[in-house]
């Protein structure tokens, strides 16, 4: 009797702690939002009230022009911006993907003289920031005429070493079977790589495709160095424009923060599994 | 032994990783280290390039501003990646607990680390205004009696500074900590209830050592990056002649970009690297203390 008593207790007692936890941390979550949500609410203010002392929360009358202007009025609009980041994205994400995964196939399936040298050095490279090697890319760039292009911004991402261990891993783990296989049908090893291997690999190149498009998203020195024309300019560049340019719009900043932020948000909504999967993955097995 | 052929086929596949190889990554830094002994402006062309031996490095030592990035280099990283680690920990480990809306608050906490930290930056550098919200409310709260200069006290303006860092580097480190976390087995916890361990002895005695592996990553991999700070930093000081706040690679940056000191600007990306390196085998062998396998 006393134990059929007990039980109920005690999932109550869970219960609470429970209810507990979800509000201690709902609070701290809501502070680590506070801020994205306070952008929003001032990228719908007048310039006016953006300053108003004290500060309000909420706009008298929602400015949704102020979207607009940023978005294709302005000098420096966000929407060219968009495109120029797009693209830096696509190809450095591609082509990273696509060398890494070729150096990956011959480092894990083909048997060739200098293999674990070249693979060494590879490695041994994950230790040069590049920070460090900014300056002879500038000149190197220059004189190569990207200055000014995006493929300054795309290139830097094209070799990976992370990329090209992450990949080599996974290769190594596809069974030999599949290869002897396709060998017997008289395949090469482009034709097994791009047939056969490489499809089994998405769940790697899924993982890459997000480590690559946070890091080429976010980007700031490379273009900082590389772009000076503004219809070239990335996301990034274009907020630090109405930052320091704009004559102190904030509200317009906040409009241009908020069409960076955003949809980037969206995106990671609905690719959540991804998202997660790909971060944790680069982590663990690290 | 090997198959001529075979070699061949290796190379070929191998060939586009290591053309980008040399021409992004090793002649840069094979060059950075050239540069680094010379005098050169880069208008001047490449006639214009002087060696001057240790010249630069001797000035480097002289060099107050310099002295000063290399300190609050120091001071980013032992401040944001400690506080940012251990806050992740602990929200990792309540979020893989009984919780409701898991998903959503993981979401919450993911957000900064997603987010352009140039616009991060942007709306931190308008909510620590004189007269911005965050003096508004500490005032309202009467934590202060006067507004702080958040963003032009050079002690002070430390402040949002860390706080971004922090800010945007949790999501990262909670996710792989939520991963490394779900990987411990749960025979452990099972074998600990019976002897009727408490929650935090269950996460000190087990969750912990079994993590340190992910724990050593992180710190390695978030060291690495904050040596490396530079977007967050760069907003945060340009317009309010805050210098004593740069960091290392701000400086360079602007030594190089600004004032187009290319070889003295080297002789400090020089010195950068060698100090990642030197922190980076500080953690390899620290780890052998703490880090179980």
């Amino acid at each position: 009797m006393g134990k059929m008593e007990k039980q109920p207790r005690i999932n109550r007692r869970k219960l609470v702690i429970c209810i507990v936890k979800t509000i201690i941390i709902s609070a701290i979550a809501i502070l680590f939002v506070m801020p994205l949500i306070w952008m929003g609410l001032s990228a719908l203010k007048t310039t006016n009230e953006v300053f108003a002392h004290p500060f309000k929360w909420l706009p008298a009358k929602p400015m949704w022009s102020n979207f607009k202007q940023v978005w294709c009025v302005e000098n420096v609009n966000m929407m060219k911006s968009y495109g120029n980041s797009i693209i830096i994205v696509f190809f450095s994400t591609v082509g990273q993907i696509a060398i890494a995964s070729l150096a990956a196939y011959a480092f894990a399936k083909i048997q060739f003289k200098g293999k674990n040298f070249v693979f060494m050095m590879f490695l041994a490279s994950m230790m040069i920031p590049g920070q460090v090697t900014i300056i002879p890319r500038f000149m190197l760039f220059k004189s190569m005429g990207l200055y000014n292009t995006l493929w300054s911004c795309i290139l830097p991402f094209w070799f990976s070493t992370t990329a090209i261990f992450m990949l080599r891993q996974f290769y190594i783990g596809l069974p030999n079977d599949l290869m002897e296989a396709a060998k017997i049908d008289g395949a090469g090893h482009f034709r097994i790589f791009l047939q056969v291997l490489m499809p089994l690999t998405k769940p790697a190149m899924i993982t890459l495709v997000i480590l690559a498009f946070i890091g080429s998203w976010n980007e700031y020195l490379s273009p900082l160095i590389f772009i000076t024309k503004q219809e070239k300019y990335t996301v990034a560049q274009a907020i630090r424009w109405y930052l320091l340019d704009e004559l102190q719009r904030y509200d317009l900043t906040m409009a241009a923060a908020t069409i960076a932020i955003v949809p980037v948000i969206i995106l990671f909504i609905s690719c959540q599994k991804y998202f997660v999967e790909g971060i944790a993955t680069s982590g663990v097995k690290g | 032994m090997y198959k001529k052929k075979e070699t061949l086929i290796g190379y070929a596949f191998v060939a586009p990783a290591l053309i980008s190889f040399f021409v992004l990554v090793a002649f840069p830094f094979f060059f950075s280290i050239f540069l680094a002994f010379t005098k050169w402006n880069f208008l001047s062309g490449f006639k214009g390039i002087q060696w001057v031996g240790l010249e630069n490095f001797k000035n480097l030592l002289e060099d107050k501003l310099f002295i000063q990035a290399i300190k609050n280099t120091f001071f980013y990283a032992i401040t944001t990646v400690p506080v940012s680690i251990v806050i992740s920990l602990i929200l990792a480990y309540i979020l893989n607990g009984k919780i409701f809306l898991r998903k959503f608050l993981r979401m919450c906490f993911f957000i900064p680390y997603i987010s352009s930290i140039v616009a991060l930056a942007a709306v931190f550098k308008f909510l620590f205004r004189e007269e911005g919200p965050i003096n508004d409310m500490l005032m309202k709260v009467n934590m202060i009696s006067e507004p702080m200069k958040w963003l032009t006290n050079p002690s002070l303006s430390r402040v949002p500074i860390v706080l971004i860092l922090i800010w945007s580097a949790i999501g990262f480190e909670l996710i792989v900590y939520m991963a490394a976390i779900q990987n411990v087995p749960k025979e452990l916890y099972e074998a600990a209830d019976i002897d009727g361990a408490n929650s935090f002895r269950k996460f000190w005695k087990i969750t912990f050592p079994m993590i340190s592996p992910t724990t050593f990553y992180l710190v390695v991999v978030r060291m690495i990056a904050a040596f490396k700070v530079f977007s967050a930093i760069n907003i945060m000081t340009t317009g309010t002649q805050a210098k004593e706040n740069t960091s290392m690679v701000v400086l360079i940056y602007g030594n190089a970009f600004s004032d187009y000191k290319f070889g003295y600007a080297s002789a400090e990306a020089v010195v950068l690297f060698f100090i990642i390196l030197a922190v980076t085998i500080v953690n390899f062998i620290g780890q052998k203390k703490w880090v179980h396998y």
